[in-house]
């Protein structure tokens, strides 16, 4: 378990600032673009890059890496601008989003750009695929882990389910799942749209060790986030209470921000509020 | 023919075979291992055998990931549960992302007779035909299924093996050379071309062999290939015989007739002679009955192709 400072949350904070900001450039450049959770999943995505998973920039498909599998693709807007600030590819390229052909489709394609591990984009699919990479990784020997980020509307789906009892089946204690518990999916309240409480419950019947924490407070992600697994021989899932657009004053906690088609006033109110946060955290 | 074999069996021991040669070939069952054929795999390697029970979405979608660290996964269950029921695993987990992972449909066509048409798998080819980049295997008869699992392991990327149940007549020799998307000429002939595939090959095969006693002389190919389809092969066929007729186990739509239809519509318009089940859910009773129904016993397709030549 690695406790944060106070220098590393700023540092973070930072990481996570600059997340932030390239989601909006990424979506001034395309016109339009998932923002709500990108932008809930920001802070646990900035720990999982610059704090608790082993990759390699320089080396994308090292065999020791840890594994990143972004359950909610439609997430990508965020995992693009984490994978160009560590060097992954140009920052450049994120200015081609939403053009003919771009390295950066609206969900993620694994043979675009270096650093991304799996084509998603339909939901339910992600959990079954990092469990299959938490299997070989085991045979092989290696103590690389696989961290998997989803949706909380997304677990709506029911191959996830099935995906959760084969990874408890498999005691595959080197699978850490984040869920983003914005509360908010495309169509409303996410316990309204389907109810999916008691999520905490849930989980733990399925036989996975459950942690919730605040998925804003760096502190928090990365204390838990390095301390997997929770228990021996299970799986740990981290429910990582958001608020979805988490950042932009305008478009906090309110449904129509999943996906954004921006005004040039709401791209301003947008600059405001992220410039704001920068000169508060020296950036 | 003489000599008949379980083709679940074949396919079990021709794992066990490749299991042996690469370390890295893993099994994955989704509630159907020894109905699979897996049990010698399940007993050789028993760390490499993977069971999921009955959760054929998520199989195919930890075969996926298996797959990125570099395993070759074999994913074996009834035909309709590895395709139909998690198509969209199929052509997002290992289409999109191309991954090395060998599914393999058992008991497809009508091979569950008695159960009906839920357990029936006349749509498969057709469902992952439609996958980018996917190689679909429909072998003809035990020595060919063998040697297609040897080149599924060889082969990087996606692939779709089709087999039946009922036992599977011989018809080639261990030296029989088994090549990805190359049909093969098992007869020449210059009245028509027969082209037959997996499970009624063999049906296939015994038509040639009544039409040849009737005077008609019928070119033969077992297209155990279905995608992608061996194009010069069929262009040749249909300049040389003109007509064709296909037969399979599987609806006419989007099976091995759409497929050599797509061909000869664009490249060299040829008569075109379909044998197969028509736009309906299949039938119940004893199998080879259920062939019947649907004009796919051999002294029926030897009609059938009387009839289209006249």
């Amino acid at each position: 378990m690695h406790k944060l400072n106070d220098d590393e949350e700023l540092y973070l904070e930072q990481i996570a600032l600059k997340i932030r900001k390239n989601v909006v450039r990424m979506i001034k450049a395309g016109k339009a673009g998932h923002l709500g959770g990108a932008l809930s999943a920001a802070d646990i995505i900035a720990a999982l890059y610059f704090k608790i998973m082993k990759v390699n920039p320089q080396n994308p498909g090292w065999r020791k890496r840890d594994r990143f599998v972004l359950s909610a693709g439609h997430k990508c807007l965020a995992l693009y601008a984490v994978l160009a600030e560590m060097g992954f590819f140009n920052e450049s390229i994120l200015d081609t989003y939403g053009s003919l052909g771009s390295k950066l489709p609206g969900h993620p394609d694994m043979y675009k750009l270096p650093g991304i591990e799996t084509n998603t984009g339909a939901l339910g699919h992600g959990l079954s695929i990092a469990g299959g990479m938490a299997i070989g990784l085991k045979m092989d020997g290696l103590d690389s882990k696989v961290y998997v980020l989803m949706g909380d509307g997304e677990l709506a789906e029911g191959s996830n389910w099935e995906a959760a009892a084969a990874s408890s089946h498999y005691k595959l204690d080197n699978l850490l799942v984040f869920v983003d518990r914005n509360t908010l999916q495309i169509s409303g309240r996410t316990t309204e749209v389907m109810n999916y409480e008691p999520l905490y419950k849930r989980w733990e019947a399925f036989g996975w060790c459950v942690r919730e924490i605040n998925g804003h407070d760096l502190k928090q992600i990365v204390e838990n986030g390095t301390d997997i697994p929770f228990e021996n021989r299970k799986p740990s899932v981290i429910i990582a209470n958001t608020v979805k657009s988490k950042g932009l004053s305008f478009a906090e906690d309110r449904v129509n921000y999943h996906y954004w088609k921006a005004t040039p006033e709401e791209f301003q109110l947008a600059d405001q509020d992220l410039n704001e946060l920068g000169r508060r955290i020296g950036i | 023919m003489s000599e008949s074999k379980d083709p679940r069996k074949t396919f079990g021991e021709a794992l066990v075979e490749v299991g042996e040669k690469y370390s890295n070939v893993i099994a994955l069952s989704a509630d159907s291992s020894s109905g699979s054929g897996l049990a010698p795999f399940k007993e050789k390697f028993p760390s490499r055998h993977l069971e999921f029970g009955i959760m054929e979405q998520g199989v195919i979608g930890f075969a996926s990931g298996l797959a990125t660290t570099g395993k070759i996964p074999f994913v074996v269950a009834i035909a309709p549960f590895v395709t139909a029921r998690p198509f969209e695993m199929f052509r997002n987990d290992l289409g999109y992302m191309r991954q090395n992972v060998k599914v393999v449909g058992r008991c497809a066509g009508l091979t569950y007779s008695t159960l009906g048409a839920t357990h029936q798998s006349l749509d498969d080819i057709a469902i992952i035909r439609t996958i980018p980049g996917v190689v679909i295997i429909n072998p003809g008869d035990p020595v060919e299924i063998k040697k297609a699992v040897h080149s599924a392991a060889e082969h990087k990327g996606p692939i779709y093996m089709r087999i039946g149940s009922p036992a599977m007549p011989i018809l080639y020799n261990e030296d029989y050379r088994f090549e990805f998307g190359k049909g093969v000429v098992m007869k020449e002939g210059n009245d028509v071309t027969i082209i037959g595939t997996g499970t009624v090959l063999s049906k296939a095969f015994d038509a040639a062999e009544i039409l040849e006693k009737d005077g008609i002389h019928a070119s033969l190919i077992n297209m155990h290939t279905i995608k992608p389809i061996d194009h010069d092969l069929l262009i040749k066929a249909a300049k040389e015989t003109r007509k064709i007729v296909t037969v399979e186990e599987h609806y006419l739509h989007g099976g091995l007739g759409s497929a050599v239809a797509e061909v000869l519509a664009l490249e060299y318009p040829a008569p075109l002679k379909m044998i197969g089940v028509d736009d309906q859910f299949g039938g119940n009773g004893p199998y080879e009955k259920l062939l019947g129904l649907y004009g796919l016993q051999a002294g029926q397709i030897a009609e059938t192709v009387k009839e289209f030549i006249r």
